[in-house]
């Protein structure tokens, strides 16, 4: 009865209130909406229209079910046998491949088909395919060919070079996965320091004793993002410079190659639109630190506004072409400018102006808390 | 920056037509048995408080009293009337009064963290007083308070009747002509009540005005000049505490004005 007792207590304080409940949901919702969007955006949006130029060496039947699934795809391509036009031999062919002249190379054993089949020689047939990540006609065209290579069912040994440089993939990977993680980690950061901010003084009473003294509310506000997002940049600069370091090792490339692609400005703009966000992200938490009346609720409404981060953070890496316009939309704006400067391709008035719309969009919360902290039903209600 | 203190005489706080509403959960509807989403906490409620005078509203919990201090102090606005202290509406100029008044109620609490030191000079930059008016006042008030041997002290560490006097002294730190001071005794053990009433007196002494909330009958007998008695967020009675109470202590004047309002028995 006891046990009974409790746990009716415990169920009672969280279905008592409509708002921890809200915020257990909302992730879910929002999870499912944002991916479907994202979803949207990448399958769903205008396709890419291909026409491959793809040279072979050998011959097998396999090319026609390539050339049929390529169809498939509303795609099209040029089989160009060697000898051909533009390349005579496998060599001059990967020089195309290269220079991104052509797509890929396929290199087939002599009978390859005959082989697979049994009916040829004892030797175990080959299959080659050469193509340049770095490409996104190569890499699709590679994609498809190596899983109906892949599937093919007939014994025979598949081998797959990538000619992009190590140090390219690296910096492809990191301008992908960095500016997510840097969004995370000076999220954690922000979240670690502001989060009882208002309503941890809310709580304790001591919020009520400054809104007795003649100070102005910006003030107030200012007062309190302003150091909050100091001491969260420390905590976000360590975090980002532990990522830095650790990633190209951790993808088996020095710290030298991964950085050599980044210039002086480079570092700059991302240092910038570090610089830009922490601030954001502070105020955003702490005006939902103003609005709730316990840390516990913070630490809820906290939780949705991760997911958001992390969800628009993550969408830069999977949609490409995002138009100009992502830089009006904060955190997502930064993240593209980062990712540019990652790859190599700093834009900066890209870089710029997601840090002085960051910064626009702090001071707007700025305001926003200040009007908070004058309203009677978010400082005192019940 | 120190207030200007008004004339003597002068009213320093005028309360005129004030009403206050605040809206009820259909949880608190049901709780306070009441089918109104609306709850009337001060119904037109006027009185003034004179410049050097103790004024003391007195009421039973619930009252109104809390709700028309925090309307003084301009935490919460009014729905309508207004509320001028040292010449200055609440509703229009509410930094000028916050500059005028020093706000004590156990609701307001300092961060534990910090030292008594610290947090006096703390709150004299948020009420921008200046540095060396500053240090002048610390000492003095903390060594008139018996704080000076716990200035580095962390709050966290200090009795609850030395906290309350570090309290105290904050609230004035900016040297506000009008101290209002919501239940000064609540929850207090004898010892740290008398400090807070020496306390009163103390300032009265030095020439501020007070206001203050309570529903203890002793209190008001033995600090008011002035009392105004309110009951259901009305003001039942307002005036000079002899005047109120004739020949009847404030107790047996209370509840016969309570049986008058009410039509009942407390």
């Amino acid at each position: 009865m006891k046990l009974l007792a409790l746990m009716k207590k415990e169920f009672a304080r969280f279905f008592g209130d409509p708002k921890l409940l809200v915020t257990m949901i909302i992730p879910g919702l929002l999870i499912y909406v944002i991916y479907s969007i994202m979803g949207s955006a990448m399958f769903g949006g205008e396709e890419v229209k291909y026409d491959f130029r793809v040279y072979l060496s050998g011959e097998s039947q396999v090319v026609e079910i390539i050339d049929d699934a390529l169809a498939d795809s509303g795609w099209t391509a040029e089989f160009l046998t060697l000898p051909a036009e533009g390349a005579q031999t496998v060599e001059e062919a990967l020089d195309r491949v290269n220079s991104g002249e052509a797509d890929a190379l396929l290199v087939f054993s002599d009978g390859f088909d005959d082989a697979i089949a049994g009916t040829g020689t004892a030797t175990v047939p080959t299959a080659e395919l050469m193509y340049d990540s770095q490409s996104e006609a190569s890499a699709a065209f590679a994609s498809l060919a190596g899983n109906i290579l892949d599937s093919y069912g007939r014994t025979f040994e598949l081998t797959m070079n990538d000619f992009a440089e190590s140090a390219d993939i690296m910096r492809t990977t990191m301008a992908g996965i960095l500016p997510f993680l840097i969004v995370i980690f000076v999220f954690s950061a922000c979240m670690s320091v502001t989060l009882e901010s208002v309503a941890g003084e809310k709580e304790r009473g001591t919020l009520a004793t400054i809104l007795v003294t003649s100070a102005r509310r910006t003030d107030i506000a200012l007062g309190k993002v302003l150091p909050l997002a100091c001491v969260s940049l420390i905590g976000a600069a360590s975090s980002f410079l532990g990522v830095v370091l650790s990633l190209p090792t951790l993808m088996g490339i020095s710290v030298d190659v991964a950085v050599a692609g980044i210039s002086a400005v480079g570092y700059i703009m991302l240092l910038l639109n570090i610089i830009s966000i922490v601030p954001l992200i502070v105020a955003a938490i702490a005006t939902v630190s103003t609005l709730s009346r316990t840390v516990k609720e913070a630490s809820g409404y906290t939780s949705v506004i991760m997911i958001i981060m992390m969800v628009l953070s993550i969408v830069a890496s999977f949609v490409s072409g995002i138009g100009d316009w992502v830089v009006a939309l904060p955190i997502l704006n930064a993240v593209v400018a980062m990712q540019g400067v990652l790859s190599g391709a700093t834009v900066l008035w890209q870089c710029l102006a997601a840090f002085a719309i960051n910064l626009f969009y702090t001071a707007l919360l700025i305001l926003l808390i200040a009007r908070l902290l004058s309203s009677e039903r978010v400082m005192f209600g019940k | 920056m120190e207030t200007q203190l008004p004339a003597e005489d002068e009213e320093v706080v005028r309360a005129e037509n004030l009403r206050k509403t605040f809206t009820l959960s259909r949880k608190q509807q049901r709780l306070e048995r009441t089918s109104f989403a609306r709850k009337v906490a001060v119904d037109g409620l006027s009185f003034a408080a004179q410049r050097g005078e103790i004024y003391g509203l007195l009421g039973p919990n619930g009252a109104g009293k809390t709700t028309t201090l925090r309307i003084l102090s301009t935490l919460i606005r009014p729905d309508t009337g207004d509320a001028y202290v040292c010449g200055h509406s609440v509703t229009r100029e509410p930094q000028k009064v916050r500059d005028a008044i020093g706000f004590m109620t156990s609701e307001l609490k300092l961060e534990s963290f910090f030292t008594p030191s610290y947090l006096f000079d703390f709150f004299g930059a948020m009420h921008g007083v200046e540095k060396e008016t500053l240090a002048q006042r610390k000492q003095d008030l903390f060594a008139r308070f018996g704080i000076d041997r716990f200035a580095e002290v962390k709050v966290r560490d200090l009795s609850t009747g030395m906290l309350q006097k570090v309290s105290l002294v904050v609230s004035i730190v900016h040297d506000p002509a009008v101290v209002i001071f919501d239940e000064p005794t609540n929850g207090l053990d004898v010892l740290t009540a008398k400090v807070v009433t020496d306390f009163l007196l103390e300032l009265k002494r030095m020439g501020k005005s007070i206001l203050l909330s309570t529903h203890i009958f002793s209190l008001v007998e033995k600090l008011c000049d002035r009392v105004g008695i309110i009951i259901d967020g009305k003001m039942a009675a307002d005036g000079k505490l002899k005047d109120v109470c004739g020949e009847m202590s404030i107790e047996e004047r209370f509840f016969e004005i309570y049986r008058t309002v009410r039509g009942e028995e407390a």
